[in-house]
């Protein structure tokens, strides 16, 4: 039908996720994302994944802490957490989720716990209120055996495989949302948080550990490698959309057609991706850009950010069932631009905190300054 | 939308909305996501509306009634009336289709098996509801449904829909918008009973009643008489009622923005 049809009225609805939730999945997604880089040198024992696993694990112990608090403030009720084992209801993905978060925070912090504990032992015999509480954290002076931490990492990775799990599927089998509709929208979940777990680890290998070369060479690797396979998911992606009938890629292409904005949007997105991934192999090709590695850094944590507020804030603003787009400006309160900067606040606090007082770069020796 | 497709939609919706004539086994499927069992509300019951959009002249007295019966927050609605300008794709005239729109009280509903504390459940007459003193205010719901029926009310900070006016209906009441409806074009009554005007009516127009969204597999409980394909799924319109603008043409906001 060629008529003209004007939407003369209807009303405007809100945005019901706020920035907390994109704060949430990007937090959660590099702490999932940095454990898995601290497995061949925690867990496996391989010495040169070591000094990755040391900077990889602060990441991963600051971003599960932070995480979960961003989570509980895009609740409208916060204070009705308790409610989720109160009243479970284990047929959502997010009660699921309720249940695995925590037990994925304990599991990390007993893991990082034993893996920073030598280094407190140590720190406790020095004198002042550092050794103090250092001695305190680390519970007495017996020799944890290594079997411990192996266990504690196993348990941490396979809740951390949970968690993966659940924050894609909790978007994915949502109907409504066409865009998010999709098995692919987990797989790049996991895929973007770690390339932007890679990044911050690169970012903090510059910052705080002297920029060692191994550490940007791994992460750099790991970015390219998830970089390569993001790209062949939305290929995937898009040729189930040409292929056949998905919903989900005929949303997109309709967003794509009728709004200049997603149009700008997707060429950004498609431009940054290539830049990072070209940027990525010569880095690794040339040994004297290695220590520009950084600069990728800060792009990877900007595509996985990015990618969360793509698919979690702006497809809210696609009508559902009516015509046109919504108009979404980030508020400056809580529920907008002052959660986003307090969560990265937050985080930034968690992480000097547990470097002044954690030992965590023990052992760590800068390949090149 | 090409006319395939069209038509296609067509026939589902004319489908989904006949399934609700036998009685409908609910989705036995265990699992995640599943169904949770319905829980209070008479059983023998199965509440639906009807709307039949001949009889609506948008006069938009179900919004008004609706928010002051329900006490939603001002730009937030459990039912609205959403107009449209249509123009004749032959001779041009130009008409008025006028969609009223609430909580469809699915048959498979996809709001209530993602609530995480089971705040929001189906009653056994079919009707969706929410306990609001367990209500998290996580959204998901908002998020899960297809109809936009839902919202966060800003005053409970907790999830908000229409009920059919469950509190109204318990008591032998009508619900506000069937009430204030000046030209009846709101038919509510019990699908269980056969002399109800609702399953006289759906008996009736069988072949030409509509549901929204059928390709969602939630089998509304919501019917339309005299419905347009066109209008089912998102519609293909312009928005044009946003685009509030100065006089040199420069967008100056949305209607409800400091709200």
């Amino acid at each position: 039908m060629n008529s003209m049809a004007i939407e003369v009225l209807t009303p405007r609805y809100g945005i019901a996720w706020y920035p907390w939730a994109v704060q949430y999945f990007f937090m959660i997604a590099v702490s999932y994302s940095a454990l898995l880089l601290t497995v061949p040198g925690l867990i496996f024992g391989n010495k040169n994944y070591q000094p990755l696993a040391k900077v990889a694990l602060l990441v991963t112990v600051t971003c599960t802490l932070v995480g979960p608090v961003a989570l509980l403030a895009d609740l409208h009720q916060p204070l009705r957490f308790w409610h989720f084992y109160a009243n479970l209801n284990t047929q959502s993905w997010m009660s699921i989720g309720s249940l695995l978060l925590p037990l994925y925070l304990v599991m990390v912090l007993a893991y990082a716990w034993l893996a920073w504990r030598p280094a407190m032992q140590e720190q406790a015999q020095e004198p002042g209120w550092i050794g103090k509480l250092s001695g305190w954290i680390s519970m007495g002076s017996w020799q944890a055996p290594r079997w411990m931490l192996v266990l504690a990492g196993l348990g941490a990775l396979a809740f951390a495989f949970g968690i993966m799990l659940y924050t894609g599927a909790e978007v994915a089998i949502l109907k409504s949302r066409p865009l998010w509709h999709t098995n692919w929208l987990p797989v790049m979940f996991v895929l973007t948080g770690l390339v932007a777990a890679s990044g911050l680890v690169v970012l903090i290998n510059r910052l705080m550990t002297g920029n060692d070369e191994e550490i940007n060479r791994q992460g750099l690797k790991v970015i390219f490698v998830s970089m390569a396979l993001a790209a062949i998911v939305a290929a995937l992606w898009v040729s189930e959309g040409i292929t056949g009938f998905s919903p989900s890629v005929e949303a997109a292409f309709e967003s794509l057609k009728g709004n200049a904005e997603w149009r700008l949007v997707a060429i950004y997105g498609l431009a940054v991706g290539i830049v990072l991934t070209l940027a990525t192999i010569a880095m690794l090709r040339r040994p004297g850009w290695m220590t520009r590695a950084w600069i990728a850094g800060l792009l990877a944590v900007h595509i996985g950010w990015t990618f969360r507020w793509m698919v979690l804030m702006e497809v809210q603003t696609v009508a559902k069932n009516t015509a046109g787009y919504y108009q979404y400006a980030v508020e400056a309160g809580s529920s907008g631009l002052l959660g986003i900067v307090g969560t990265f606040g937050l985080w930034l606090a968690a992480l000097l905190i547990i470097d002044i007082l954690v030992p965590w770069k023990k052992g760590l020796q800068a390949g090149s300054h | 939308m090409d006319k395939l497709r069209r038509a296609l939609l067509g026939q589902i919706a004319k489908l989904t909305a006949g399934a609700a004539l036998v009685p409908l086994s609910s989705l036995a499927s265990a699992g995640i996501n599943a169904q949770p069992p319905r829980r209070e509300g008479d059983p023998s019951k199965r509440y639906a509306m009807l709307i039949d959009l001949r009889a609506c002249i948008g006069c938009q007295a179900c919004t008004v009634s609706c928010h002051i019966e329900n006490e939603a927050p001002l730009g937030s609605f459990r039912t609205i009336v959403s107009q449209y300008e249509v123009e004749h794709e032959e001779t041009g005239d130009i008409a008025t289709f006028m969609l009223p729109r609430l909580c469809n009280h699915c048959d498979n509903p996809p709001c209530v098996p993602v609530c995480p504390v089971e705040a929001t459940f189906q009653r056994q007459d079919g009707i969706v509801v929410v306990d609001n003193d367990v209500c998290v205010g996580c959204a998901y719901c908002v998020q899960a449904c297809p109809y936009d029926a839902r919202f966060i009310n800003e005053h409970t900070q907790t999830a908000d829909k229409c009920t059919f006016c469950a509190h109204r209906l318990d008591v032998g009441l009508l619900p506000a918008c069937v009430e204030s409806c000046v030209g009846g074009a709101r038919i509510i009554g019990d699908l269980n009973d056969p002399d109800s005007q609702i399953s006289r009516m759906m008996k009736e127009h069988y072949e030409d009643l509509m549901v929204l969204k059928p390709e969602m597999g939630t089998a509304p409980h919501v019917f339309y008489l005299g419905m347009e394909e066109r209008f089912m799924s998102r519609p293909q319109a312009k928005p044009a009622i946003w685009d509030v603008r100065t006089q040199e043409g420069k967008e100056i906001g949305y209607e409800f923005d400091g709200h």
